[in-house]
């Protein structure tokens, strides 16, 4: 749920960035951090272990300016996606507004990536919401693997009834990040202008 | 979504705003915030002689997520809720109580105020906060977001991310 503090005119929304381990979602966020101006970021925060994996979270600000007199800001998340940081994982899910599905485009990780899929939806089940209520985009990632999938197959096993955006990214030179970030902004925009 | 909000306005702000000057005043530390369970601050007050206060997002975005991650080791042990957080270092220290189910007292203090007299003014401040924050619940869709202000910020979007 969006957060309006009237006093500070300020609406916040939050993105979450889920995906299985090594897919690319801080890869997205270093991207958007080091692609937009200093006076609309704040900092980022990066809860990793030694090897750069996410323990917890990171975490970006993204002011996207004022709108209708109130400041408008994206809180955006990544999440562990090592198996075993599911207890972190979700808690990060609290109170998300929208979220990316970032896959992993390298055939052996497809499994992976249907398995994080299915893992997303049992954790928003724990938050009583239901996949098909929230906004999700997905985003293949590393589509400059050599053997890289098919993108209509990665697809085909994260969300069968191909009913979810899914864009092509390298994150790594950020082909496909702020496509993929305007398009989740986007519709949770549409989706709590509708419910007003 | 499903989870409802606290938007504090008006009166509630104002509330809570003088709530958390007295507890500056009273318990001598430097910053109070009032944050929701997902780490956005709701309101926020500085002692007047207190340096500049890190980044307030950064801040309770991490603190958000420690009392998230206290909240499920206190339910792993068999506990309903471990109340209160305390972290001291040489110099500073950090005290977080809940207010309520959906958020979070937070004081920021340095070793001329006593822990005792910041945990004893903090948990009177709760008090008081709770039924502020309790009274300012709004459930989703009673937000006033309209079309016109999705297009606006949709506009930003292109500017910031490019078309």
């Amino acid at each position: 749920m969006s957060t309006i503090n009237f006093a500070a005119r300020e609406i916040n929304f939050k993105i979450v960035y889920y995906g299985p381990g090594m897919s690319g979602k801080t890869t997205n966020l270093k991207w958007v951090f080091q692609q937009v101006p200093q006076n609309r970021k704040g900092e980022m925060v990066s809860l990793a272990t030694e090897d750069e994996r996410t323990l917890f979270f990171d975490f970006l600000p993204v002011d996207l300016g004022e709108v209708k007199g109130f400041k408008t800001r994206f809180h955006l998340y990544t999440v562990p996606g090592q198996v075993f940081y599911n207890a972190s994982r979700k808690l990060i899910l609290r109170g998300v507004d929208g979220l990316v599905f970032v896959a992993d485009s390298a055939p052996n990780r497809l499994r992976a990536n249907a398995e994080s899929m299915r893992n997303l939806r049992e954790n928003l089940a724990e938050y009583g919401i239901k996949a098909e209520d929230i906004p999700i985009v997905l985003q293949a990632n590393k589509r400059d693997t050599p053997d890289a999938l098919p993108v209509e197959m990665i697809q085909a096993v994260i969300d069968p009834e191909m009913r979810l955006p899914i864009f092509e990214a390298v994150a790594t030179t950020g082909v496909g990040v702020f496509e993929t970030l305007k398009a989740v902004s986007r519709q949770v925009l549409s989706r709590v202008a509708a419910a007003s | 979504m499903v989870e409802p909000a606290i938007a504090l306005f008006g009166g509630a702000y104002e509330n809570a705003s003088q709530v958390l000057e007295e507890l500056l005043r009273e318990s001598g530390a430097r910053y109070a915030l009032l944050l929701d369970r997902k780490g956005f601050v709701l309101a926020h007050k500085e002692a007047l002689w207190a340096p500049r206060p890190p980044a307030l997002d950064s801040l309770a975005t991490l603190i958000a997520g420690n009392a998230a991650a206290t909240q499920a080791l206190a339910k792993m042990l068999g506990e309903s809720r471990f109340n209160e957080l305390l972290h001291q270092g040489a110099t500073h220290g950090l005290y977080a109580e809940e207010v309520g189910e959906l958020a979070l007292l937070v004081v920021i203090f340095d070793n001329s105020a006593p822990v005792g007299r910041v945990k004893l003014f903090g948990k009177r401040a709760v008090q008081a906060l709770e039924v502020i924050t309790r009274d300012s619940v709004v459930q989703p869709g009673t937000l006033g977001i309209d079309h016109e202000y999705r297009d606006g910020a949709s506009a930003l979007l292109d500017e910031l991310f490019g078309n």
